[in-house]
């Protein structure tokens, strides 16, 4: 039941999603992990990708100045 | 074939991706490697296969060359679509057409015939062709 955090800060689209991706691999079931980032698609993407990993979005908000973070649920 | 992923009680199904790339230009090779990667990442199984036209951009270190204004950094593309289980195919007739060895090739590139892609893909739900 481990947090992790990612920062995705200064990658462009599809690398955050990448990195989410490759993390993913090295988290386990009721785990979570908070993604920075501040690609313009990401809010769009991570929800994609939730949706089709079968994770939970938590949330996804912005920060400040274009800078997002997201909650996900394994 | 398509895979079953049981996550916290949730079934959901990965799709074939199969990306044909035909030259060496970023106009062909960001299109490739972004949308196979976004495919890889969201679980999809891809296929990516390189014509002769595309062939040469599959030697070593010639991907890591590839830059363009805005555009994400194609080294790390090519990394994340490969150990996240992507392949990568060369067509064949590329080898004498565009005089290379398979020694020049980077890791992980396979030698294969048209009809062994084309059975490869033949369940393939999405396909692209750059």
């Amino acid at each position: 039941m481990a947090t992790h955090t990612l920062d995705t800060l200064g990658l462009k689209c599809p690398q955050p999603i990448l990195k989410v991706a490759a993390t993913a691999k090295e988290l386990q079931p009721g785990d979570k992990l908070e993604v920075i980032a501040d690609c313009h698609s990401f809010p769009e993407d991570i929800e994609a990708w939730c949706s089709r990993t079968g994770k939970t979005l938590i949330v996804c908000a912005e920060e400040s100045d274009g800078k997002y973070k997201a909650q996900i649920q394994f | 074939m398509n895979v079953a992923i049981s996550t916290g009680g949730k079934i959901v199904m990965s799709k074939k991706v199969a990306i044909v790339c035909n030259g060496v230009e970023t106009k062909n090779l960001y299109p490739t490697f972004i949308l196979a990667s976004s495919a890889v990442a969201s679980g999809d199984e891809v296929v990516l296969f390189f014509t002769p036209g595309a062939a040469p951009v599959l030697r070593k270190g010639e991907l890591e060359k590839i830059t363009a204004k805005g555009m994400p950094d194609m080294k790390e593309l090519v990394e994340g679509v490969q150990s996240l289980g992507g392949r990568i195919l060369l067509c064949e007739l590329a080898l004498e057409a565009k005089d290379m060895k398979k020694e020049e090739l980077r890791d992980g590139v396979e030698v294969v015939g048209a009809t062994s892609f084309m059975s490869d893909i033949h369940d393939a739900q999405i396909t692209f062709s750059f």
